[in-house]
């Protein structure tokens, strides 16, 4: 019996789209995708799924695919063949290279996608231009966790894995709402629940995580840093902090003293009772083990890395690191936000996070790459990138990402985007970036591919390919080795997702051991792993922490009000997430079924708020800042507090014509979380 | 003449089949043969992927193939027929032999009744099933309580009221009742299920009751169709297998098995029904729990129940989309609509994300509606209390009238 033929095949695999990376199969049915079913056997989520995930596979052969490369023709984008636009592509980067040099290009590649696929990406820019303007959209999700936990722990990754809350005695999560945003990471802290393990949420809004949590404590936007140093300030004075572990394992505890000695009480900044500081704060500090988990809230801020730090210090100062039940755990927003970094898909480093600056690291993959002067500089990040359309940057390639959607101030991006010489996008469907587009290279998705997605607990799972391309489109790699080819680049010749993963794991000695013969066994392995005989590592910072000299850092940090805070004339605080039936720009959940849950965007204002400016639950309603404007549905809720504005990241013309692109000092990180508007009444519906 | 009824011993002819096979391959010879002289077109069973603990549904139209299904997974916790319904067709243009539990034959029954499946197309050969365990689960009870590296072990089963596990270097039982208590072993349904032999198959097959000098060398069959009947009879004639009649106390020994599962099973109810309180108390404990749900429709998805083109919980007016918490309308839709039929196959809460006792609530309910109204689901094709109506009929019909009273043309009779 051919391939084509066979019915009801099953083909395991890993889901698209969050950072928890659930194992799922592909049903197959004469070489279509016709479903999905429970994959019992993962360890991740025992055959469990959230909306998406039992939706995954509704886009893949959707009428609507790129299923040929497209290049710009008096403004209209016509079919082209592959020589035809790989040839222009290959043209024209030439020509940006040869006249402006390496900063003359930008490269971002999605944390959507495999991270063969980033891995070559990033090795194509680096051996072609000799630039390491390479970035990934960790830039504008978890850039802080990197930068925050790496300052503090050595290591920018979480700590310990989903299941292991299990062994917790108090869940402590602040700025996630899991149970939507990583539902099948929420499905622990529900079985946590189930088990008495008492679950606290720290979040300014009353999400469908908070609903399920013991104590909610809402706290005023933004003030994270404020609030955790006040924690610290009544721990340290009780004495109900882990002395030996500060002793013996950490560094620079007096600085971190004599910051929060300011914060006994700032109930001014932060909005929450002493009493309910010192209440949380015991708490923490008076059981056994208390794990942190954080997601966005913490860090889509102009204070963001500053806010992971303080979670940082906040565990180490009660010893709950290195060891079950406890750790710092962000949750990773993408399904390969942690493997787009991993592979070095970053303006400072290699895969497995080897520094561009060091000599040693340029010599060692400009040997293994079979080229010669390799940048030493740190290149310019995401979001900076797009500031410098027109002026350094002549060039950009854009590799699954939709920046006229998801980066802030939506409007600067498509002004932006219109300053290049040159733009490509390669991706699956013709996305709102595409209309700026010069040439389209329709590439391959989820099911379409053998690779792998790193998921945020580290674990490194296998995806496989189920199905062909749709009519032209190509798998990703061969699109980018094909483009090597004209630049003469030797070391590109990688046909299979194994070959780039063995090409990644040669020079890259914390994944070594990580052999795709290893991942056929579904608890599959977990980075770091430097030999094939590593068992992996499931928890970090055990015995030490994995900064230079073994010790935790404090670092005594001071808060900040954000970038834009609400004045008169933009007197609502805008707050931003991701909903559980949609994903980022619904490229992919706008083309399921699902989408009929939430057709259009919608903000939650205050009941109060809305009944002073008139507005009923249900009519639309415009929302000004001083960057854009954008209409939606207003949902009068008593979630968010009076003067605080709730609204989604998913919709086109939405509440990026809002948001702020001030950056975080350390992450370049842009203030997504926080800005200030002003609300319309619009009426209607 | 094999005959509806008989209960026979029965072994693979095949030498090959009956080493690989369990209890000398008189499933898998049956299956091999069906397929071979095309009484069916292809046969579905289930095959070990990465390891003993993977259990795949396969669809398998090589009879040489057969063979890669031999041997039984209890790990094994899906279900065919809503798979057969979903990816098959609902086996409308082409004939299957199926290997089933207990849920599998009763899920069967519930959606030939709604006409989502044709079983005048299926061969459903019945296995006894005394529970299957979740894969990740059976891994963790194998580390955590036998202390055994799950990796090593090559065979395990349930004998006796013991959970075995065969490893390099031994082999060890814990009794179930200890593991149960401490919240290992059976899925929750499993061990509230009493559908251990499913006589509603074409044949009844068994390591049970086997005894003397075929114990573990012989399968036992009940032939419960003329359908089986008659491909036992042909597989024979074929000299695919070999049977005698089976030994009247290995019988006799085969219903002692099978009524101290049933003893298991009710005590298992007492225990998980008594669990849920009464009354007020119930009604809120199952709305705090299901409070959690983040409507990813994996309960609907694979229950055996639902089959509707348009279902009532996307109904806007039922239930304002796109809003979490779930309404409670959505659980009390599903009530409505399932629970005169719950085969208590247990799928809806073994996937629900948000670990909801999904399969507990709707099984306490049926109980219940079988005590007053007496109908018992899965068992045959008796139809359920709830009318059936061919749903776009009936929906045109509604769209006619501008009635919104699915059930007037009942009433009217």
């Amino acid at each position: 019996m051919s391939e084509n033929t066979e019915v009801m095949k099953y083909v395991p695999t890993t889901c698209p789209y969050c950072g928890v990376g659930c194992g799922l199969n592909l049903v197959v049915n004469d070489g279509k995708v016709v479903g999905v079913e429970a994959y019992q056997r993962t360890p991740v989520n025992e055959g469990k799924l959230c909306p998406k995930g039992m939706t995954c596979w509704e886009h893949v052969h959707n009428p609507d695919r790129l299923t040929t490369p497209l290049i710009k023709k008096d403004g209209k984008h016509v079919p082209a063949t592959w020589d035809e636009a790989l040839d222009l592509v290959a043209k024209k980067l030439k020509e940006v290279s040869d006249k402006h040099g390496p900063r003359g290009l930008g490269f971002h590649t999605s944390c959507r996608t495999v991270n063969e696929d980033c891995y070559i990406f990033q090795k194509f820019a680096r051996c072609a231009f000799k630039t390491n303007n390479v970035d990934n959209c960790a830039r504008i999700c978890h850039g802080p966790s990197v930068a925050g936990l790496s300052l503090s722990f050595g290591s920018g990754a979480a700590t310990n894995g989903f299941r292991d809350v299990l062994n917790s005695d108090l869940i402590l999560m602040w700025g996630s709402n899991a149970m939507e945003a990583h539902p099948l990471a929420g499905r622990r802290v529900a079985e946590a629940k189930k088990k008495g393990i008492p679950i606290i949420v720290v979040d300014p809004r009353k999400s469908m995580t908070a609903r399920i949590a013991d104590t909610w404590v809402r706290f005023n936007p933004s003030t994270h840093i404020a609030l955790i140093n006040s924690m610290m300030y009544w721990i340290i004075k009780e004495g109900k902090y882990d002395k030996k572990f500060v002793e013996e394992r950490t560094e620079h505890f007096d600085d971190l003293k004599k910051t929060v000695e300011n914060y006994a009480d700032c109930e001014a900044i932060h909005g929450v009772p002493l009493e309910t500081v010192k209440d949380l704060a015991f708490r923490y500090a008076d059981v056994k083990n208390a794990v942190i988990i954080y997601c966005l809230g913490i860090t889509e801020l102009t204070t963001g890395t500053d806010n992971v730090r303080s979670l940082g210090n906040l565990a180490m100062l009660c010893g709950n690191i290195g060891r079950e039940g406890v750790g710092v755990n962000p949750l990773r927003g993408q399904n390969n936000v942690q493997g787009a970094c991993d592979m070095g898909a970053y303006p400072n480093v290699y895969s497995g996070y080897q520094k561009c600056e060091v000599p040693e690291n340029r010599a060692k993959m400009e040997k293994a790459w079979g080229v010669t002067d390799l940048p030493d500089w740190y290149g310019v990040t995401l979001t900076e990138q797009i500031n410098q359309c027109g002026e350094e940057i002549k060039a950009l390639y854009m590799l699954g990402i939709n920046p006229a959607v998801t980066y802030p101030d939506s409007n600067h991006v498509k002004r932006q985007l219109e300053k290049l010489d040159f733009l490509v996008v390669q991706d699956i469907f013709f996305t709102e970036t595409c209309q700026y587009a010069d040439v389209i290279l329709p590439g391959a998705c989820f099911a379409e591919k053998d690779g792998t997605f790193t998921s945020a607990e580290r674990r490194v799972n296998r995806v496989r390919k189920a199905v062909n391309p749709p009519g032209e489109a190509k798998e990703d790699i061969w699109i980018i080795a094909e483009l090597a080819k004209r630049f003469g680049l030797k070391t590109f010749d990688l046909p299979t997702g194994k070959d780039v993963w063995d090409d990644m794991r040669a020079v890259t000695p914390s994944m070594f051991g990580c052999l795709y013969e290893r991942m056929e066994k579904p608890e599959s392995v977990i980075w770091p792993c430097p030999t094939p005989e590593h068992p992996g590592t499931p928890i970090l910072h055990r015995e030490k922490f994995a900064t230079a000299n073994g010790k935790g850092q404090f670092f005594g940090l001071e808060y900040r009000p954000p970038a834009e805070v609400a004045d008169a004339e933009y007197p609502f605080t805008l707050m931003t997430g991701r909903l559980i039936f949609h994903y980022h720009s619904r490229t992919q959940t706008g083309r399921s079924d699902m989408h009929r849950e939430v057709p259009r965007s919608y903000a939650q204002i205050n009941v109060e708020d809305g009944q002073r400016l008139k507005i009923k639950d249900g009519e639309l309603v415009k929302l000004k800042s001083r960057r854009g404007e954008t209409e939606t549905i207003a949902r009068l809720t008593d979630d968010v507090a009076p003067g605080v504005v709730y609204m989604t990241m998913h919709f086109a013309d939405g509440v990026n014509n809002l948001t702020n692109t001030a950056l975080d000092p350390l992450s370049k990180m842009p203030e997504l979380k926080h800005c200030a508007i002003s609300i319309e009444k619009l009426g209607g519906n | 003449m094999v005959a509806k009824g008989d209960m026979l011993y029965a072994w693979a002819k095949d030498s090959e089949v009956q080493k690989k096979g369990e209890c000398g391959g008189a499933v898998t010879a049956l299956l091999k043969h069906a397929l071979e002289t095309k009484m069916v077109d292809a046969v579905i069973a289930i095959q070990k992927g990465k390891d003993l603990y993977d259990a795949v549904p396969t669809v398998i139209s090589n009879p040489e193939d057969v063979i890669k299904s031999a041997g039984s997974l209890h790990c094994g916790t899906l279900l065919i027929p809503k798979l057969i319904k979903k990816y098959l067709n609902g086996a409308k243009d082409k004939k299957y032999a199926v290997t089933c539990k207990g849920c599998d034959a009763m899920a069967f029954y519930e959606l030939a009744k709604r006409n989502q499946i044709n079983l005048d197309n299926i061969i459903m050969i019945g296995v006894n099933c005394g529970g299957s365990v979740s894969p990740v689960a059976a891994r963790r009870m194998i580390t955590e309580k036998f202390e055994v590296d799950p990796d090593t072990v090559h065979k395990e089963e349930i004998d006796k009221g013991q959970f075995i596990i065969e490893f390099e270097g031994g082999h060890k039982g814990i009794k179930i009742d200890e593991l149960e208590e401490e919240g290992y072993g059976r899925r929750s349904n499993c061990q509230r299920c009493k559908m251990k032999v499913p006589r509603q198959a074409d044949i009844a097959a068994g390591n049970w009751g086997v005894i003397g000098d075929k114990a573990g060398k012989a399968t036992f069959l009940e032939v419960c169709s003329e359908k089986g009947a008659n491909l036992i009879e042909s597989a024979k004639s074929k000299g695919a297998l070999e049977t005698e009649a089976a030994n009247p106390k290995g019988i006799e020994i085969r219903g002692k098995v099978e009524n101290a599962m049933f003893k298991l099973g009710d005590s298992c109810r007492k225990r998980d029904f008594e669990g849920l309180g009464t009354g007020k108390d119930r009604l809120k404990l199952i709305m705090t729990e299901s409070a959690k749900c983040v409507k990813c429709y994996a309960c609907v998805d694979n229950c055996p129940i639902c089959y509707c083109i348009e279902c009532s919980t996307k109904k806007p007016w039922y239930i304002a989309p796109g809003v979490l918490p779930t309404s409670f309308m959505f659980h009390l839709i599903r009530f409505a609509h399932v629970s005169d039929s719950c085969v208590n196959c247990g799928q809806c809460e073994e996937l629900c994300p948000m670990e909801i006792p999904n399969a507990l609530f709707m099984h306490s309910q049926q109980t219940e509606i079988e005590k007053m109204f007496g109908h018992v689901p899965g068992r045959d094709m008796s139809p359920p209390i709830h009318a059936l109506a061919e749903e776009k009929a009936e929906r045109a019909r509604l769209e006619a009238t501008g009635t919104d009273s699915i059930y007037t043309n009942i009433f009217e009779e």
